[in-house]
């Protein structure tokens, strides 16, 4: 399965016009940020509504760098995973106090915190205006040739998100969400547990936010604020946010569906609002829960 | 900094802190009772402001009754809508997860806010004020736009409508008995669904008024809502989910930092109220005036 | 599982295949702030340009053979969506020229795109000079006078005034964003130079988006500053006058050379205080002796059943200034009429403007006027303008060549 969608990942740009190639680098790069917050959502059952923030601070880390310090790329990636994980480090260790709704707007509270202080940064950040000239090294300015990059540092990515799922620790996670009270009875500290697994997140969503800058040749505040947290909730929503691949499954066809529907309305907020409600209403699990549907339907038959 | 100064910048966060109680407190009853967070409230209260300005230039505008028919009209509209959406949508999703239900209110945020647009359009709409709330008054030598005395009014009169409606009639009564059992409620006879349809609306209602009454202060345009819904969840934070005092306080907090924080840390007011937030959700999650009961 | 995947990513992939456009259409794009807070300016503006382009085509089109196809799309007032839907039409529309946006943000951030796809970008709202100024692209021209002409026209008005009235201080107040924030650096830079006599005794910056301005007002107004200056816009704009009114505000302290677009002329018909002093970029009523502004104002009435703000006239002047840089290089290809375009001098609704080799800026004028009353229009228009010419508001070479060095 993995092989075959990694093939098919590495074919379809040879195939597709050259929009579709942003496209699909978007779609990765929301993967990316869907699966680190779906560590937080699908594995410990914590709603997240300001993963944003991390994906910006990333976003901006890369953007400072390469714009002001000229430094390489490849080293601006791991300094924004660091600088993402120092901010979830401070900021989850309070988070991890609540749960539920409190846990919710908390995150929210400091997603929005970073946003104002990002945006206020005037001298620093550029302000609402963002930065502009994130330009990639000469060898990745090509749209394939970035493509190819992300997707690497994609494969690798969801690889280790993988290996972090189904590890032990991934393992106490799932615990931590069915019942935290029981697991702390087993010897366990949960909120140091939700604490680290907070900070993975949130350094994996830095790498996404890492990877927007030079792809979009900028940065602005305006993805670090809360309805650019949405997206992820939205994206693991529709995949399922049960199954490892759910927030894959849910960027390509959130991704997708707006390259399609914003092409012929500007009514995407509307169409895309009804495919939520839809989806909630109708398919609790996602695509991937109707896929396994399908799949008893037609073994029962 | 004078006397006078530091009244009419009291005054200015004053009016703030109740419009901003007007807002909240439609999302805290319903939090309250139904367990909802409701994303969509501040648009609803943006469709309350363009009914007000849809009613008030369909009637005669020259007469300066039109604006004081058109603010109560929008709210009975919005009643109406609520209650509807109740019916066909809220209803579903009670006994959901926690995440499900932000979602599908967070949806009906972005539903709606492009029905506005199909509807209404993108141009501003102005209400034009009748002639004798165009000219300002001075309380103590500080101005005092004369356009929110009404809009105190309206907000004392919520308040102390709502207390004195939750804590003095049977209805009232219910609502409370089924905020801690649905069970022993519904054992009782008494329909559960019925209530919930009647508290939607009735928070949709205020959520309406609160609208129609922001209208003549400004224009009316489409993003209001996204801008001030981070601030109504901040108020029920701050003063507590579902307390319907601990709005009103947490509203009157909110506007009164907003005024005086431009004076001395420009930019900084937002900032400063998601500090205070984040704090208070730290230090006592249940908010200023909430139980923590509820936790 | 493989199947169902394949199977649905086929199903997608074949869905967004788009009907290729014709060998004889020139197909162009409008990018604009459709929603957010620039919605009102823009919905102006795209009625400016379909004008346009229905005159040319009527005409068999550029160069009376290349029928303008327009493909509108919504920037969102986000640099972000800004970017993806320019991608968007420029691959999957070819759209070879591209007029965007509301936001300067937005537009600075699709001005490297347009240049590294080779389209030509004009910024017909927006007036940042960052757009032009710093990381300057040849593909993106300005036809807005940008916020250092801007700025200093207002300066230059506010300075006369102030000799007059013996005004010594001011407070100023300005959107929390960049348009704001440079607008305002600018005016207090020149306002310094112009009038020194003058002390700034505070700034106020509402956030974008603001709907609550009477914490401002009230403070501004128990400073008693001898003049106030604003750099807000759109609807924060509208908000900040009527509520600002509503307190006495403009009976008590001048707010001169701020500005007021025709939009606020047309909205706020009825309330806006008369004998104020605004500033705006392109009213129709100060080149109504021009033939083409004339008419064009005829043709918008017809059409529209309203008078054409500053950002229709522009969007109009936009597709002409592409047309006549077409018609010059007698080709549609951009590179070659982006070159033309460099230095060209074009025939607009308001009169005989150049692009400046330096940075494509148009050289045109700001406008200062009082708001007063017409019996020709049912809004009130501008009387005793002061017509501040390109050449003398706008920024000297020597210190954009300055700048573009620092920013490297």
């Amino acid at each position: 399965m993995l092989i075959f969608l990694s093939g098919l990942f590495f074919i379809l740009p040879l195939i597709v016009k050259e929009f579709w190639v942003h496209i699909l680098s978007e779609i990765l790069i929301h993967a990316l940020f869907a699966l680190s917050f779906n560590l937080i959502f699908g594995y410990m059952g914590q709603l997240s509504f300001g993963h944003a923030a991390y994906y910006g601070i990333g976003a901006y880390t890369t953007g400072l760098l390469m714009v002001k310090a000229d430094l390489p790329l490849l080293y601006c990636l791991p300094i924004s995973m660091l600088t993402a994980g120092i901010f979830a480090l401070v900021l989850g260790f309070f988070c991890v106090k609540l749960r539920g709704i409190y846990f919710a707007i908390l995150t929210m509270a400091f997603g929005q915190l970073v946003y104002y202080i990002i945006f206020q940064s005037y001298s620093f950040t550029g302000g609402d205006n963002g930065l502009q000239g994130i330009n990639p090294p000469e060898m990745l300015k090509n749209i394939y040739n970035y493509y190819y990059f992300t997707l690497i540092v994609f494969i690798v990515a969801s690889f280790l998100l993988y290996k972090i799922g189904e590890s032990p620790f991934g393992y106490t996670l799932r615990a931590i969400r069915d019942n935290a009270e029981r697991t702390e009875f087993l010897g366990i500290n949960v909120k140091r547990y939700m604490h680290i697994n907070f900070v993975i997140a949130a350094m994996f969503a830095g790498l996404a936010g890492a990877l927007w800058g030079p792809f979009s040749r900028s940065v602005s505040p305006d993805l670090c604020n809360w309805q650019h947290s949405g997206i992820p909730v939205f994206m693991s929503v529709l995949g399922g946010p049960f199954n490892f691949f759910g927030p894959l499954a849910g960027s390509i066809i959130y991704t997708l569906l707006m390259a399609i529907v914003t092409g012929y309305t500007e009514y995407w907020p509307l169409i895309s609002g009804t495919i939520i409600i839809t989806v909630v209403l109708l398919l609790p699990d996602g695509f991937f829960g109707l896929f396994s549907k399908i799949k008893r339907f037609i073994i029962s038959v | 900094m004078n006397f006078t100064f530091i009244l009419s910048q009291f005054l200015s966060g004053l009016t703030y802190g109740i419009m901003l109680f007007l807002v909240a407190a439609g999302l805290s009853l319903i939090f309250g009772v139904m367990n909802i967070l409701n994303f969509a409230h501040a648009t609803f209260w943006l469709i309350g402001a363009y009914f007000c300005y849809s009613f008030w230039s369909y009637l005669n505008q020259s007469l300066s009754i039109a604006l004081w028919l058109s603010i109560p009209l929008a709210a009975i509209a919005m009643a109406i809508i609520g209650a509807f959406i109740e019916i066909v949508l809220i209803r579903r999703i009670y006994k959901r997860e926690l995440y499900e239900q932000l979602l599908i209110t967070y949806s009906l945020t972005l539903i709606l806010g492009d029905l506005i647009k199909i509807f209404w359009g993108v141009t501003d709409k102005l209400i034009e004020r009748p002639e004798i709330i165009r000219k300002p008054i001075f309380i103590l030598g500080a101005p005092f736009d004369s356009y929110f005395i009404f809009v105190y009014l309206v907000g004392f009169l919520v308040a102390v409508g709502l207390w004195w409606f939750l804590r003095f009639t049977r209805y009232g009564h219910i609502i409370k008995a089924a905020v801690y059992s649905r069970e022993m409620v519904s054992a009782l006879g008494i329909p559960i669904p019925k209530i919930y349809t009647f508290v939607f609306a009735l928070g949709i209602f205020i959520a309406g008024l609160a609208g129609a009454v922001q209208a003549p202060i400004g224009s009316v345009t489409l993003g209001m809502d996204i801008a001030i819904i981070i601030q109504a969840f901040c108020v029920v934070v701050i003063g507590g989910f579902g307390s319907l005092i601990g709005t009103f306080v947490g509203a009157l907090i909110i506007g009164e930092i907003y005024s005086f924080a431009i004076l001395f840390w420009p930019g900084g007011a937002m900032v400063l109220i998601f500090v205070i937030t984040a704090a208070v959700l730290i230090v006592r999650p249940w908010g200023l005036f909430g139980s923590p009961t509820r936790m | 599982m493989k199947k169902v995947v394949c199977l649905f990513l086929s199903l997608m992939f074949l869905l967004v295949s788009k009907v290729s456009f014709g060998a004889q259409e020139y197909p162009l794009g409008v990018a604009l702030s459709l929603t957010g807070t620039g919605a009102l300016y823009s919905a102006e503006q795209v009625n400016g340009i379909k004008l346009a382009v229905e005159e040319i085509n009527a005409k068999g089109g550029f160069l009376g053979k290349y029928k303008i196809k327009l493909h509108i799309a919504d920037t969102q007032t986000k640099p972000d969506v800004g970017v993806r839907v320019v991608k968007d039409l420029i691959l999957r529309d070819g759209v070879k020229a591209l007029i965007n946006d509301y936001s300067s943000a937005v537009a600075m951030a699709v001005k490297p795109i347009a240049n590294e796809y080779k389209v030509i970008h004009i910024a017909a709202i927006s007036n940042s000079e960052n757009i032009t100024k710093i990381n300057y692209s040849p593909y993106t021209f300005q036809v807005v006078p940008n916020s250092y002409m801007q700025a200093k026209a207002s300066a230059i008005a506010i300075a006369k005034m102030a000799k007059a009235k013996k005004w010594k201080t001011y407070v100023t107040i300005a959107s929390d964003y960049e348009w704001g924030r440079s607008t305002q650096k600018e005016a207090v830079k020149f306002l310094k130079e112009l009038a020194p006599e003058l002390t700034l005794k505070k700034e106020f910056w509402p956030r974008l988006g603001e709907t609550q301005f009477t914490s401002y007002i009230t403070s501004i107004m128990a400073m008693q500053p001898d003049f106030v200056y604003g750099s807000l816009a759109s609807k924060d704009n509208v908000s900040w006058m009527e509520q600002a009114k509503a307190y006495g505000f403009f009976d008590k302290i001048p707010y001169p050379g701020s500005l007021i677009s025709v939009s606020e002329l047309i909205l706020e018909a009825k309330t806006l205080p008369r004998g104020i002093i605004g500033l705006t970029r392109a009213p129709f009523f100060a080149h109504l002796n021009n033939k083409m502004m004339s008419n064009f104002v005829k043709r918008y009435f017809a059409q529209y059943n309203q008078y054409p703000t500053d950002w229709a006239v522009m969007g109009y002047d936009a597709v002409y200034a592409l047309k006549q840089g077409i018609e010059k290089a007698k080709t549609i290809d951009s590179e070659k009429v982006k070159d033309a375009m460099k230095g060209m001098t074009v025939s607009l609704t308001r009169g005989k403007l150049k692009f400046r080799e330096i940075d494509n800026q148009l050289r045109c004028s700001s406008y200062v006027g009082v708001v007063s009353d017409d019996p020709k229009y049912p809004f009130p228009i501008y009387k005793n303008i002061i017509e501040v010419k390109g050449e003398e508001s706008e920024r000297p070479e020597k210190e954009i060549l300055e700048a573009r060095k620092t920013a490297k």
